[in-house]
């Protein structure tokens, strides 16, 4: 009974207090963050009309407050970068990187199809995901995130990424459109 | 240890001989209502949940965060060490088969002192302490002291002794801090580890060289770990070569005696190193080795032919030895891969009922290769001879004949292929091995992993695999005082040359998956057919004139006479609340029904097998990180009763506070058993049922990294 004791008195109230470590979706939406700087998009594109830099969570949204205290008062070209949430496809009109959850893994090969048609960067966490023509797949090497990026992809969606953001990938894949 | 009573169907049939001692259940051991505490840990659970909306962490404190990672380049972000929400089980997820993984993690925060208690962690492991230094362990039953039907790993090395085809707990060790992880796979390992791999395997990997630079020192005392102590040190230069050496050493103190006899006390001491040399891009070679001298107490019952006919020694068993291996791995090219390794190891086991000294040579080849449409085929060849000399100490127990050289031949192939665009994938295999008892035993299996989704996988298997006979089987000459009336009368077990290996049909399923990115279940069912378990029949007494007084033995010759099924299934769920608390639990569920095959009398072996493993286990383990660097873990664990073995059901827990003072110096205060003040986990020794005391220990450890 003690321990039990024990355990309520000091583990209770403490739960809510921050973390000390970054946890991988730290890293991931300031990862994402860059992305919007190292990547050019078509200058006609329909993203590009807005005065906004659209960052958008499809489906269920693993980042918490972390993805919106990274781009809290930061822009890029110009233009203020915004968190965006949506639920399918066809709400990524004005964004710029779509970012999909894993809860997604179902739909992952029709999200793709539909956004890749479209100038809009797409990058996830889903295993495989670049393999499936996804454009940049966070990996996780140990304890620390990594990502691979499928350059066909990219291409075809008439994105530009910068050698700075090719020299760190761990892997950059070329002809590969999925299995 | 006691090669008797050791085994489970020997404790029951001596039952009747000494029956008040063995089957009592003294008012000592009492136990709180076991489901009561876990009701209790629930609502705790429950109610943090509501006072506390854990996920709900405000925007400023998450710009803490992120603003120092805004200003990383993209390398340096790549270099951020993270703590993950979500389980990322890349391993066990693709493998068909009931795996579990033991992290360094969950060894540090179990407070766990020795590898059979971090062994608790894993659910379908039963692990019942006997005394200060002598573990029953099994996975899916047969739990034994001299467990017969588990193959253990240290890094490749088998460590199971062909004199009883188990594994002598209590030289098993190394600093658990530099344990990488323990992988513990429940069900017939048959195909790639080969024999007696029959219910699991335990593999026990040490980290690589390159993860323990710089120094590490770690002292502790409490009130049974009474002193412990362990250093290592370790570097290595920019060629790729990377070594480290270590020492540990314990003394510990006796457990609970009803009967005052505290024989149990236990010391030791170890050293040993490991190199990992990363030569070039395609090749990687590691030498390590080990070198031990411990000093076991024991007590020992066995029989003497003229009066008092049966004594009971407290006396010390002389444990020494070491090992030496070395491993080369190429890469060919892609997708396909060699390794080569070569062990010599050396076990003196002196005890005061018998002696052993052997050395064992063992070779092992592996070839990893890919074949057309994505198969990824897997052969090896293995040799190992081991001579071995058993030292007879008393005149009633003996291994006859005390010089014999084992050896095992053996040879795998396995084909994992992929179906369906990779969503299903087929593993096809079987391992073939010569020993020279049984001659030539085949061991293949079929396993099909359906990936459904990238958050939930299906498998399932069907295997056939082997026990092959050990010395205890074969050569055993063991005699046990029976009565004296109308004139001594021995019962006299004696090996048979004509044992079998015993031989299960085991069929799998199982189910994993991410039901959030916090939520992680495992689920694993089991369904094992068993024939030719080992039992002992019952022969025709007979008179013997030598040596005097006249006596008469009823033999018993080991036998093939036991056969039957267990069923089960073990379920793990994984949750994690909040980056701050994580919670690990497991459920294991057993069924064991036993017969004696037709022209077996066997009494015993049926209800001795049938009443020493748990029905149901219980785990729960919780890591709670408290701020200014405070880790308060706590593990709970209910067993319910073992009927040979005279054990009521017993629930107990552990608790673990650690404090990382500096970046240098990390202070912990465990406590184990700490719900009685002692209770029983498991029956053989005599004198009677050891208490497993509630014990305290406190540990400085300082590390320091290399520059």
């Amino acid at each position: 009974m003690a321990v039990v004791m024990a355990w309520v008195l000091v583990g209770v109230p403490c739960l809510r207090a921050q973390s000390s470590k970054p946890t991988d979706y730290d890293v991931k939406a300031v990862y994402l963050f860059n992305f919007g700087r190292f990547v050019e998009w078509p200058a006609n594109g329909t993203a590009a009309k807005n005065d906004s830099f659209a960052i958008c969570v499809l489906g269920q949204d693993p980042f918490g407050p972390a993805l919106d205290a990274t781009l809290a008062g930061e822009t890029i070209d110009g233009k203020s970068v915004v968190a965006k949430r949506i639920s399918t496809p066809e709400e990524s009109g004005d964004c710029r990187i779509v970012f999909m959850s894993s809860a997604e893994d179902a739909r992952m090969n029709k999200i793709i199809a539909a956004l890749n048609k479209e100038a809009v960067l797409t990058v996830s966490d889903i295993p495989q995901f670049s393999q499936h023509g996804g454009m940049i797949q966070f990996v996780l090497e140990g304890k620390k995130v990594r990502f691979e990026v499928n350059l066909t992809a990219v291409q075809h969606a008439g994105l530009t990424l910068s050698s700075e953001l090719l020299k760190v990938a761990t892997t950059v894949r070329r002809n590969s459109s999925g299995d | 240890m006691n090669l008797g009573p050791g085994h489970p169907g020997f404790a029951e049939f001596f039952a009747g001989a000494s029956a008040r001692k063995r089957n009592r259940r003294p008012c000592a051991f009492a136990h709180p209502a076991p489901f009561r505490y876990i009701t209790v840990v629930i609502l705790l659970i429950l109610i943090s949940g509501l006072i506390n909306p854990i996920w709900a962490e405000s925007l400023p404190d998450a710009q803490k965060t992120s603003e120092p990672l805004k200003q990383l380049s993209l390398a340096d972000l790549g270099n951020v060490v993270v703590t993950t929400t979500s389980k990322e089980p890349e391993e066990v997820w693709k493998t068909p088969a009931a795996v579990f993984v033991i992290t360094q993690e969950d060894i540090r925060r179990s407070g766990a002192t020795s590898i059979p208690e971090v062994l608790r962690l894993a659910p379908g492991v039963e692990v019942a302490r006997v005394d200060s230094d002598h573990w029953s362990i099994g996975i899916r039953g047969f739990g034994a002291v001299l467990a017969s039907k588990l193959l253990v790993l240290i890094d490749g090395r088998s460590v199971y002794t062909p004199l009883f085809a188990g594994v002598y707990w209590q030289v098993q060790d190394t600093p658990l801090e530099d344990v990488e992880r323990i992988e513990v796979i429940r069900g017939p390992g048959g195909t790639i580890w080969g024999a007696n791999a029959v219910d699991g395997v335990i593999s026990i990997i040490t980290k690589n060289a390159k993860d323990t630079h710089g120094s590490m020192v770690s002292v502790g005392g409490g009130n049974v770990d009474q002193g412990t102590g362990d250093f290592r040190y370790g570097g290595g230069n920019d060629q790729g070569f990377n070594y480290r050496v270590y020492g540990m050493g314990f003394t510990r103190g006796p457990q609970s005696h009803s009967d005052g006899v505290n024989f149990d006390d236990w010391r030791m001491g170890q050293f040993g190193f490991r190199s990992d040399w990363d030569k070039g891009p395609r090749d990687t070679l590691t030498f390590q080795g080990d070198i031990y001298r411990e000093v076991a107490g024991e007590t020992t019952q066995y029989a003497l032919y003229s009066p008092p006919s049966q004594v009971t020694v407290d006396g010390n068993a002389e444990l020494s030895g070491g090992n030496l291996m070395g491993r080369w791995k190429r890469v060919l090219n892609e997708g396909s891969d060699f390794q080569i390794q070569a062990y010599f190891d050396r076990t003196n086991h002196f005890e005061p009922e018998f002696g052993e000294t052997r050395d064992t040579f063992d070779v092992d080849f592996l070839h990893h290769l890919t074949l057309p449409w994505r198969q990824n085929f897997l052969w090896g060849l293995g040799a190992r001879v081991s001579p071995g000399n058993v030292v007879q100490m008393v005149p009633t127990t003996d291994f006859l004949p005390h010089h014999l050289t084992d050896q095992v031949y053996s040879g795998f192939v396995q084909d994992e292929i992929p179906l369906f665009s990779r969503q299903l994938a087929l593993t096809v295999g079987s391992k073939f091995e010569h020993n020279n008892y049984t001659g030539f035993e085949v061991q293949p299996s079929v396993r099909l992993l359906w990936n459904r989704t990238p958050r939930q996988s299906f498998w399932g298997s069907v295997s056939h695999s082997v026990r092959t006979p050990s010395r205890l089987d074969e050569d055993i000459q063991i005699n046990f005082f029976a009565t004296t009336t109308p004139l001594p009368i021995y019962l006299r077990a004696s090996g048979n040359r004509q044992f079998q290996s015993e031989e299960l049909l085991a069929y799998e399923t199982g189910f994993r998956t991410l039901v959030t990115s916090h939520v992680y279940l495992d689920l694993a069912l089991f369904y094992n057919d068993y024939n030719d378990l080992y039992s002992f029949e019952e022969g025709a007494p007979f008179l013997e004139p030598t040596p005097l007084p006249v006596h008469a033995i009823i033999p018993l010759l080991t036998s093939n006479g036991i056969r039957g099924t267990t069923k089960g299934f073990e379920v793990a769920p994984d949750w994690k609340p909040s980056s701050r608390w994580e919670l690990k639990t497991s459920y294991s569920y057993l069924e064991m029904q036993f017969e004696n095959k037709p022209g077996s009398n066997d009494p015993s072996s049926v209800p001795g097998y049938e009443g020493s493993s748990p029905r149901h286990q219980v785990g729960i383990q919780s890591f709670v990180n408290l701020p200014k660097k405070l880790e308060f873990d706590q593990t709970y664990r209910y067993v319910s009763a073992l009927s040979a073995q005279g054990v009521s059901s017993y629930s107990t827990a552990d608790a673990r506070v650690a404090w990382r003072a500096t970046k240098e110096v990390e202070f912990s205060v465990v406590g184990e058993n700490l719900l009685q003040p002692q209770h029983a986990e498991f029956g053989g020794e005599p004198g009677g049922l050891v208490g497993i005391k509630r014990s305290v220990y406190a540990k400085i450890t300082w590390r320091r990294a290399a520059n």
